[in-house]
């Protein structure tokens, strides 16, 4: 694409006029090319394109049957012009970046971008800097994510079905273990990303998941020990849930899914009040006689108590509640991920809205609890291991809804936990769902095709030049593009993601020197206990050295 | 040569042809040397005529090859003028596409431009915008007939049609209904 600058302005955009004999067919929205300008460079996202007569009578006249006139008047009469968005300004003096503020002069080329300039604006790819695909029509030049920045908020990855969110999120998730720079906690609905998943590609049907790529860093933790020895997978923990975990909050989130009105809330909050941590097994295990005395005695209607004791049956079918577990998994995951393991937990059959809710909400809540104390003992002075953390939640929506999110523990963390290093990595295949409030606090965004309207307005709040971005949003393939925005990337850019299959296999598994090594935790000091245990891939269990005493401290207060 | 200058004026010269049946092609290019100068023009339009001006030559109703048998003497009573726009000069080897500083002296010989020389005048767009004027108000036809003219030289008459029409367009205002007109008169293979 060759062109130049013919005008515009910095609110509605630059318009291009391309070179003759530049083919605009050629030219597809989302390409990244760059103005040079007289001192800046320019670089910009093509974003619409159109056809302009410079006299209008010319579109009405029978140019096609003479051929001559035809190639004479393509590029002078009638020329092809091709809307811009200059995203970010680079001031060739020193190489400067800076936000767009003022726009190229007239007649300023306008050319593709580059290798070099790929590199200027997202890096080379290192250790922080993560090779997520190329840009459009530039196969072999890598984009990186800042992995750093990306892990200092809340992300998100957006796109119709099928438009390949998983393997998005599984290439994120490779190179955020990859890093080091944090853990991962993902709550596997479909049980996806732990040993294997599916791939839709005839050649491979098979996609590798964390445990094969990355061994001992992964921790694969399950709520179906069947479902798993099924698909030959070998859980590293069996997930049991106490009903003592269970609190009106976590109800109060799968009100829809146990279909609970109002009333039964608020019971549930009487209920809790006075019968304590173990208000759910022994409401459950209370018979008529037993309702209508706590009923006096509370001043509750006794109907309605009946009522909800009906609907909260449903609990006691979920297999992986128990009312004494042999473990606690929340402590187990939290060992693990405290010794800098990352940890998958699978749902196997157990993917019902019901138990995918219940589950990440009682865990997540006490992740919350304890990230909240660590920092604050980082603040204080006591170190400890405060390596950030990063939750990756599916369906997204029925977490953060407008009506949720304000209450859910995940809610708060899209909000504000960036301060205690645990953010979330959302993946939804209807952002409208979402709290806008949320939405708008999510830092780096990575959006496949979307149609629906109201999801394109959605994943766009918050966004600079979100009406540019519209038109590259709806003509993005619907496989292996995706645009991504936000904190972690200087410009929007359109990208065709890497291909997940055994080169990015070899590339993901090998360190510099060839080996697993996990890389020095960020702005902590780190014990020699730690980082000798990570090396092991043998060990599967953490060692009760100095940090699992820590460890038990922090969880039981001994 | 073929002509003999006999009007000048800045932007037009008038020449007497050599012989009342010898004119040069309309549309064709033509060289006046003036001292240092040489002076270069398109032809315009002829017009033949009788020797003193004033009388009118007469019908006879007979073919010229009989005509020439019968009444050679009548033939000695002709005369043909052509006209041509001057599109620019050539000055110390340079070639400037515009007016020379001063108009032509009378009775200057005018000769056909070479080869060369209309491929070098042709390069510079400059002429189309005086054909398209020309003072004898044929401008379209003028112009479409130089383009065939200058065409011939170029090793690609296409693209140079092609190039001519573009810098035609723009001098016409984006019309391509008159672009048009033109351009089907440069009906070039």
């Amino acid at each position: 694409m060759k062109g130049t600058i013919l005008r515009g302005s910095l609110s509605g955009g630059l318009e291009v006029r391309l070179d003759i004999g530049e083919n605009i067919e050629e030219v597809k929205v989302g390409t990244f090319c760059v103005v040079e300008g007289r001192t800046h460079d320019f670089f910009s996202m093509v974003v619409d394109e159109d056809i302009e007569a410079a006299n209008p009578k010319a579109f009405y006249e029978t140019l096609s049957d003479n051929s001559l006139l035809n190639e004479v008047v393509r590029g002078t009469g009638i020329i092809d012009k091709v809307k811009i968005q200059p995203m970010i300004a680079i001031r060739r003096e020193d190489n400067k970046v800076q936000p767009v503020k003022s726009i190229p002069s007239y007649l300023s080329r306008v050319r593709e971008a580059r290798e070099e300039d790929v590199f200027k604006i997202f890096g080379r790819p290192d250790r922080t800097h993560f090779h997520v695909g190329s840009p459009l029509d530039m196969d072999h030049i890598p984009v990186c994510i800042d992995l750093k920045k990306f892990i200092e908020r809340s992300n998100g990855i957006f796109g119709k079905s099928g438009t390949g969110k998983t393997f998005y999120t599984r290439i994120m998730l490779c190179g955020m273990i990859k890093s080091g720079l944090c853990n991962v906690l993902v709550f596997d609905m479909h049980s996806e990303y732990g040993w294997e998943g599916e791939d839709e590609d005839e050649t491979r049907k098979k996609a590798k998941g964390l445990k094969q790529l990355f061994g001992s860093k992964v921790a694969i933790f399950t709520l179906d020990p069947e479902s798993s020895r099924n698909r030959g997978v070998h859980p590293d923990f069996v997930v049991e849930i106490p009903y003592r975990s269970i609190e009106a909050e976590d109800i109060v989130m799968v009100r829809e899914e146990l279909n609970l009105n109002p009333t039964a809330l608020e019971v549930i909050y009487v209920l809790q009040k006075h019968l304590g941590q173990d208000w759910l097994i022994t409401f459950l295990n209370m018979d008529a006689l037993a309702i209508e005395e706590f009923a006096e005695n509370t001043g509750a209607h006794a109907g309605a108590l009946q009522a909800l004791q009906r609907k909260l049956f449903r609990l006691q079918k979920l297999p992986f509640i128990k009312e004494n577990p042999a473990d606690d998994a929340v402590e187990r995951i939290m060992q693990y991920l405290d010794s800098g393991m990352n940890v998958v937990l699978e749902f196997g059959h157990q993917r019902s809205m019901l138990a995918y809710m219940l589950v990440a909400n009682i865990l997540t809540r006490r992740i919350h609890e304890l990230y909240v104390k660590r920092s604050e003992r980082a603040l204080g002075g006591t170190q400890g291991n405060n390596t950030p953390l990063v939750i990756v939640i599916e369906e997204a929506h029925k977490f953060l809804s407008p009506e949720l999110s304000r209450q859910t523990i995940f809610g708060m963390i899209a909000r504000e936990m960036r301060k205690y290093n645990v953010t979330l990595l959302v993946v939804d295949q209807r952002p409208s769902g979402i709290d806008p409030e949320v939405l708008s606090q999510l830092g780096t965004k990575i959006v496949a095709l979307l149609t629906e309207e109201k999801d394109i307005e959605s994943v766009l709040c918050g966004v600079n030049n979100a009406r540019m971005l519209r038109n590259v949003l709806a003509s993005l393939d619907t496989k292996q593009q995706a645009i991504i925005m936000g904190h972690a990337v200087p410009m929007p850019v359109v990208i065709k993601t890497r291909t997940y299959d055994d080169t990015f296999y070899k590339e993901i598994t090998k360190d510099e020197d060839g080996a697993f090594r996990r890389s020095p935790m960020v702005g902590i000091k780190q014990t020699s206990g730690t980082s000798s245990f990570a090396n092991n891939s043998d060990m599967d269990e953490p060692p009760p050295g100095k940090e699992f005493e820590d460890l038990m401290k922090e969880l039981y207060g001994l | 040569m073929i002509g003999e200058i006999i009007e000048s004026r800045t932007a037009e010269f008038v020449a007497e042809a050599v012989r009342y049946d010898q004119v040069p092609a309309y549309g064709s290019f033509v060289r006046v040397s003036d001292g240092e100068l040489r002076v270069y023009g398109i032809v315009s339009g002829a017009y033949t005529g009788s020797l003193d001006g004033m009388s009118k030559a007469k019908a006879f109703f007979k073919s010229i090859h009989e005509l020439k048998m019968e009444q050679p003497q009548i033939f000695e009573l002709l005369r043909t003028e052509f006209s041509c726009v001057v599109v620019g000069y050539a000055q110390d080897g340079r070639y400037h596409p515009y007016y020379p500083p001063i108009h032509l002296s009378l009775h200057l010989p005018v000769e056909k431009a070479d080869d060369d020389e209309v491929l070098l005048i042709s390069q510079h767009l400059g002429f189309l915008e005086k054909t398209l004027n020309s003072p004898a108000g044929n401008g379209e036809e003028l112009t479409a007939a130089a383009i065939r003219m200058a065409a011939r030289f170029h090793p690609d008459p296409r693209e140079y049609i092609v190039r001519v029409g573009r810098e035609l367009l723009k001098m016409l205002n984006y019309d391509t209904q008159r672009l048009k007109a033109i351009l089907e008169r440069v009906d070039i293979a």
